[in-house]
């Protein structure tokens, strides 16, 4: 576990930290630690020789908006994120999620990089992020020293439990959230019988444009806990398209997200039941949005 | 007099009152010192190493590394040990493991280190070497020919010393079989019951692993002082008992033997058996000289403790067209896991509710305990009595339903009311049961509701909502399966008139201190500031059995208003020539002695006292009491009547269920509870309410999930308590029934809350939905699978041979 | 051998200096370096709230906490409440209202309480029930719990009413 840490650091700039990564060995950042400190107590973390605390790096919690994206720092903690104003206001979506997520003590230290990068299917920030279109800012340092950044769609960004696309030497900056116009929906829903406190046995995020007409446009349906990684409902999505919302089309739609469904039986659920509840409640969330 | 009636009590009187909690301001502000806060100069810290395996010989053990490790004081495995006994209730658990784990939970080898980092390190150093046996993990399978034997080697229980505890089975050394312990139990005839049946049902039911779940996790600190007497610092329900099985155990004179109970961070019945970690903890300090202190992990806490009995059941009952019950014919089958501790003996309180919940003229019981190579169970709030109201109150509403009578008249025409003996022999003295069915119907509006949800099952919509009653009888008074059940007090009065009680009762946060303390200050006409309680350390006070069985506010109570009244009546003899009158025109009043009649103040008791003890006479008012509970030991037969008094309860309980993913919201419970007189009013809500919340998560959310021996979610993110925002609400009257041998009326309450919540609840869900449920807990998947016709019924457990006479 | 690294807080008002293993639990650095026992193990996982501590103002569980990430950082116990007039108003409607049983989860409860009550000040019984869905009890049902919040939250805001007319 943390026997083999040699070297403990806590940068206060970006470049310090980067630099950090890329030396041999490589570094474990530590942020909130609310993911690493059990995973390091269970033994199912491998630690490098540089245990790297990032939290006290400067400019890396602010949320701010950037042109048409609304752009939230790594270490922004999540109960920053929930009672932030441009937050609130621009990705509701989120918000929502949070609300769902851990405790209040966990939301106090966790930050929304670290969920990311831990990359747990279950994660609740991950849904609702894929449903909007987020995209992550991941920074390295080039070999003249200078910082270089590269952006990733979220979607690209999760390979398997535990697995993102970050490199070794990358440290996930920020997240990037495209700001939706007017005629936004949104709607999240943990299953579950807590509100919070939960790892989510399945978690579904919608996000979508309806013009004048009523008609559905850039629908985004995302689901958690049903396949390695936080997944979209690509033919569920492709049903909606361009459509206008009825009973019909909502049971349809929420079929095919079953059916895209590839879940796994573990301690909390079975696949079948799984699927049962994509089903049940994607259709729920769309009559929702029928009547809305 | 009605019951519901609340007798007035008098002008300052305490009994009835909200009361706080004598060491809440300590424990709010974090300075109450629990067993994991306590250290001893010196001391080590323990750790034990456990199997890897299921089912298992152990051909070696190589504890070489781990000894030469720096900051290890011993290792000790089974060969270090070689007089170790066995332990439990039937003595079939050695505390070390010599040849054989028969379970994950199993103690294999154990360190003494300078710290807890060192000693659990060491445990990663240890070799062992196994070669796998096959796994008994169902208990179905524990009979079947060729099923591994889980005991076959004698193990060491003394065949001249049958049995610790009177008429009790005990498991039988060397037996070709896996049974632990059977029990057989009748009265009437269950052949002439049917006959005279006009609606029989047969059910059967599978009631699954739960644990306990204290907030603060197990330990113990044990020291021998410089002239081998034995110091243990230990969470125990039962320390006299503790005591005399420790000094058997190690073969001790027990009066050498000192144990000091910390306060303890819940109990719930967990800590009533001996554990091997506090007997290996005692080998390390043997073995080092020094204190040794072990607490257990959250993880091993999950891993090791007793459970509650999972029990599978078949219950075949019958009732005739006008709704009075004709019989109950039950046959269980208990895992009884690899040892045997409490577990084992739920069949006693369970033997009450088939028998005697509801007047049955005829019953059967047979069930037996077999041994396999799952974790085993203890005891656990309510006792064995949570499984059996599940069936027995499934089948009220079915048969109601069959003959077409309102549930709760159903109810009402069976039940008992005060002065009935029941089958089994227990006298209801006291009896509230009819007042806590209309009570509890008539505040949740059982009747309407009950029709209206019905009818509301095939209504478009996914939500449904329903609602259930069940009811519940439990001992009030005692029980007496210990050749003793008593409880002994001593009082002493000070120059000041303050009060130290000192009591056998054990205090384990469900309020006993505050409650006797009350009840010594109504006896003495002082207010609570005026008492100490001393009730934790064996070397001071006086014997009592343990806390169990809900007895303490009884029994404890009785002992201590027993030794309060002969204070009492010792200063009343002492004034009444003073003030040239008689003793009995006399009383005790807001620290003053005054005179009965008129409630003139003759003088202050301290002042009283003072003059008392600074006189020629010099005398001190102390005062001892013991209390033996006017109940009987159970003959052969289990019939008896074996508490001093008998409690009842009915809850209602009111949920919504969403038809698209199987979650039961628990909106609200509606309960009546018969505990024969409120004395603490404020402790017994909280008592009631933890016990409703407790009922909720066996009902709803809380699953160990044993599978092949091994248990897969030993953490609280996967084994649900229920948390805030999830429970109902909660709306409790108390029906005062007034025992005539309870302390000021009362009866026993600690385990009744949790007793009906899951009965209510499959009752509930039944009238949401039209699908009756058999198998606990009620999550969100098993019940979406029942109303989706695709959750397997539960086979009926395989018919037990008569004993052979 | 686990590398230890010197840091620098304030715990309870108070200036420390020590130095930890880098693996420890902010939990394991009060109660085993310093020797505060009233902040309690319960899980060692963030599942249970028993190690409810305060770190620059909010809540946190210090199980999950890295000693070392405690460097340059204002850490409160239970302890250091209790001169709290929130803790204090807590403390007090706790008793008053019989929302301690066997007390294990209390000291967790009490300073959660404390951090709503400041975020907060007149929490109603659902914000005191989402308060402390971290925070398990075993013993009480919640109910007097959630009852002694909403009283204290209430009592409180009475008083700085009262203060301010």
């Amino acid at each position: 576990m943390m026997n083999a840490v040699e070297r403990y650091l806590a940068p206060t700039t970006l470049a310090q930290a980067l630099a950090a990564l890329a030396t041999p060995g490589g570094a474990t950042v530590l942020a909130g630690g609310t993911d690493l400190m059990p995973q390091a107590n269970a033994g199912r973390v491998k630690a490098a020789s540089t245990l790297l605390n990032i939290r006290r790096v400067q400019g890396l919690s602010a949320v701010a908006l950037d042109g048409n994206a609304l752009v939230i720092g790594t270490l922004a903690t999540l109960a920053t994120l929930q009672h932030d104003a441009l937050v609130r206001a621009q990705a509701p979506l989120l918000v929502d999620a949070i609300d769902h997520f851990a405790s209040d003590q966990i939301r106090n230290a966790a930050t929304l990089g670290g969920n990311l990068c831990n990359a747990s299917p279950a994660g609740d920030t991950l849904t609702p992020l894929l449903a909007l279109d987020a995209q992550v800012e991941l920074a390295r340092l080039t070999d003249d020293g200078s910082i270089a950044t590269r952006r990733l769609p979220l979607a690209d960004f999760f390979i398997a439990p535990g697995r993102t696309r970050r490199e070794p030497h990358e440290l996930l900056t920020a997240v990037r959230v495209p700001l939706r116009g007017t005629g936004q929906i949104a709607r999240f829903h943990k299953a579950g019988t807590r509100p919070a406190l939960d790892i989510s046995t399945i978690s579904i995020a919608l996000a979508a444009q309806r013009d004048d007409q009523g008609c559905l446009h850039d629908v985004r349906l995302a689901l958690g806990a049903v396949a390695p990684t936080p997944v979209r409902a690509h033919r569920a999505e492709a049903l909606l398209e361009g459509r206008r919302l009825d009973a019909a089309l909502a049971a349809q739609a929420a079929q095919a997200a079953a059916d895209e469904a590839t879940p796994i039986d573990d301690v909390r659920a079975t696949a079948w039941y799984r699927r049962e509840l994509v089903n049940n409640l994607t259709r729920r969330m769309l009559d929702d949005v029928t009547q809305a | 007099m009605s019951a519901l009636l609340t007798p007035p009590a008098a002008s300052g009187s305490l009994i009835g009152q909200r009361i706080p909690k004598m060491d809440a301001p300590d424990k709010a502000s974090g300075r109450t010192r629990y067993i994991h806060d306590i250290d001893l100069p010196g001391q080590l810290h323990a750790a034990i190493l456990r199997s890897s395996r299921v089912h298992a010989r152990i051909l070696r053990i190589d504890t070489t590394a781990a000894r030469a490790l720096p900051g290890v004081h011993a290792v000790l495995t089974a060969a270090d040990v070689p007089d170790q006994q066995p332990i439990g209730v039937a003595k079939d658990h050695l505390p070390l493991k010599r040849d054989r784990v028969r379970s994950v939970r199993d103690e294999i080898a154990a360190v003494a280190a300078e710290t807890e980092a060192i000693a659990r390190q060491a445990l990663t150093l240890i070799e062992v070497e196994y070669e796998d046996l096959p796994v008994l993990a169902d208990a179905r399978d524990a009979l079947a020919p060729g099923a591994p034997l889980i005991h076959p080697e004698p193990h060491g229980a003394d065949p001249a010393k049958p049995g610790l505890k009177p008429g009790m089975p005990i498991a039988f050394a060397g037996k070709p079989d896996n049974i632990a312990m059977r029990f057989d139990y009748t009265h009437g005839d269950v052949a002439q019951g049917e006959a005279e049946s006009d609606v029989v049902v047969e059910d059967s039911f599978s009631l699954h692993y739960v644990t306990h779940c204290c907030m603060g996790v197990s330990g113990v600190i044990a020291e021998f002082d410089a002239r081998g007497n034995l110091l243990l610092y230990s969470n125990t329900q039962v320390p006299f008992l503790h005591k005399r099985e420790f000094a058997e155990i190690f073969r001790m004179d027990p009066g050498r033997i000192r144990i000091i109970q910390p306060p303890i961070g819940g109990g719930f019945g967990s800590k009533l058996d001996i554990y091997p970690f506090e007997i290996i903890s005692v080998y390390l300090a043997r073995a080092t000289g020094r204190p040794v202190k072990l607490l257990f992990n959250r993880e091993e806490e999950f891993l090791a403790s007793p459970t509650r009995q999972p029990v599978l059941l078949t219950l075949r009952s019958g009732c005739k067209r006008d709704g009075t019950l004709t019989f109950r014919s039950v046959r269980t089958l208990h895992d009884n896991g690899a040892y045997t501790s409490w577990g084992a003996t739920t069949p006693f309180v369970m033997m009450q509710t088939f028998s005697s919940l509801y007047r049955v003229p005829h019953c059967d019981y047979h069930t037996l305990a077999v041994y396999t190579n799952n974790p085993y169970a203890g005891s656990f709030r309510g006792y064995g009595n949570l499984q059996a109201t599940f069936a027995v109150e499934a089948h009220m509403d079915q048969m109601a339903e069959a003959i077409g009578m309102d549930p709760l008249a159903f109810r009402q025409k069976n039940a008992q009311l005060q002065g009935e003996v029941s089958g089994q022999g227990m006298v209801f003295r006291s009896c509230g049961f009819q007042d806590c069915l209309t009570s509890a119907a008539e505040r949740s509006d059982f009747a309407h509701r009950h029709a209206e949800y019905a009818a509301q099952r095939n209504a478009p919509g996914a939500i449904k909502k329903g609602i259930g009653i069940a009811s519940m009888l439990h001992v009030g008074g005692g029980a007496k399966i210990y050749p003793s059940d008593g409880c002994g007090t001593i009082l002493k009065l000070d120059d000041f008139g303050h009060v130290t009680l000192i009591t056998g009762a054990s205090e384990i946060g469900q309020g006993s201190e505050t409650v006797l303390s009350q009840l010594v200050c109504e006896e003495l006409g002082l207010p609570m500031s005026a008492v100490t309680v001393v009730n934790n350390d064996t070397d001071i006070t006086p014997w009592d059995v343990g806390v169990h069985a809900s007895r303490t506010t009884f029994i404890a109570g009785n002992s201590a208003i027993g030794a309060a009244r002969k204070a009492r009546d010792k200063i009343f003899a002492a004034a009444a020539p003073r003030f040239d009158c008689a003793a009995d025109d006399l009383a005790l009043r807001d620290g003053h002695i005054v005179r009965r009649a008129s409630g003139e103040p003759l003088i202050e008791i301290a002042r009283f006292l003072r003059s008392l003890h600074f006189s020629d006479r010099a005398e001190l008012v102390m005062t001892t009491f013991y209390y033996e509970p006017p109940s009987v030991h159970q003959d052969k037969g289990f019939k008896g009547d074996v508490s001093a008094a008998y409690a009842w309860a009915a809850q209602v309980v009111e949920v919504e269920v969403d038809t698209d993913t199987g979650v039961v919201r628990m909106l609200k419970v509606t309960g009546a509870h018969d505990v024969g007189r409120v004395l603490n009013r404020l402790g017994i809500e909280g008592q009631i309410e933890g016990g409703i919340v407790m009922g909720q998560g066996y009902a709803l959310t809380e699953n160990l999930l044993v599978e092949n021996g091994n248990i897969r979610n030993p953490n609280f993110r996967d084994y649900k308590l229920v948390t805030a925002p999830e429970i109902p609400e909660m709306d409790i009257a108390f029906i005062e029934s007034m025992d005539g041998e309870g302390p000021q009326g009362a009866k026993g309450v600690g385990e009744a809350p949790a007793i009906c919540i899951a009965a209510a609840t499959a009752n509930a869900i039944y009238n949401a939905t039209g699908v009756r449920i058999t198998s606990l807990p009620f999550t969100p998947e098993r019940v979406y699978r029942a109303l989706h016709g695709v959750l397997p019924p539960v086979p009926p457990v395989p018919p037990i041979v008569e004993r052979p006479a | 051998m686990s590398l230890k690294h010197e840091i620098r807080f304030r715990l309870n008002g108070v200036e420390q200096r020590t130095s930890v293993d880098v693996g420890l639990s902010a939990l394991q650095l009060l109660r085993d370096v310093i020797g505060l026992p009233g902040t309690k193990y319960g899980c060692g996982e963030g599942e249970c709230g028993a190690c409810t501590i305060l770190v620059d103002g909010a809540s946190v569980n210090a199980c999950l906490l890295f000693a070392v990430d405690c460097g340059g950082r204002e850490l409160t116990t239970i302890e250091g409440l209790a001169g709290d007039p929130r803790a204090q108003a807590l403390r007090q409607a706790f008793v008053a209202h019989g929302a301690v049983q066997c007390g294990f989860c209390t000291p967790g409860m009490v300073v959660q309480a404390t951090h709503l009550l400041a975020v907060e000040p007149k929490p109603d019984a659902a914000s005191a029930k989402r308060a402390i869905e971290g925070n398990l009890c075993r013993c009480t049902g919640y109910q007097k719990i959630v009852d002694a919040i909403v009283d204290a939250g209430a009592r409180l805001a009475d008083t700085t009413a009262g203060d301010k007319q």
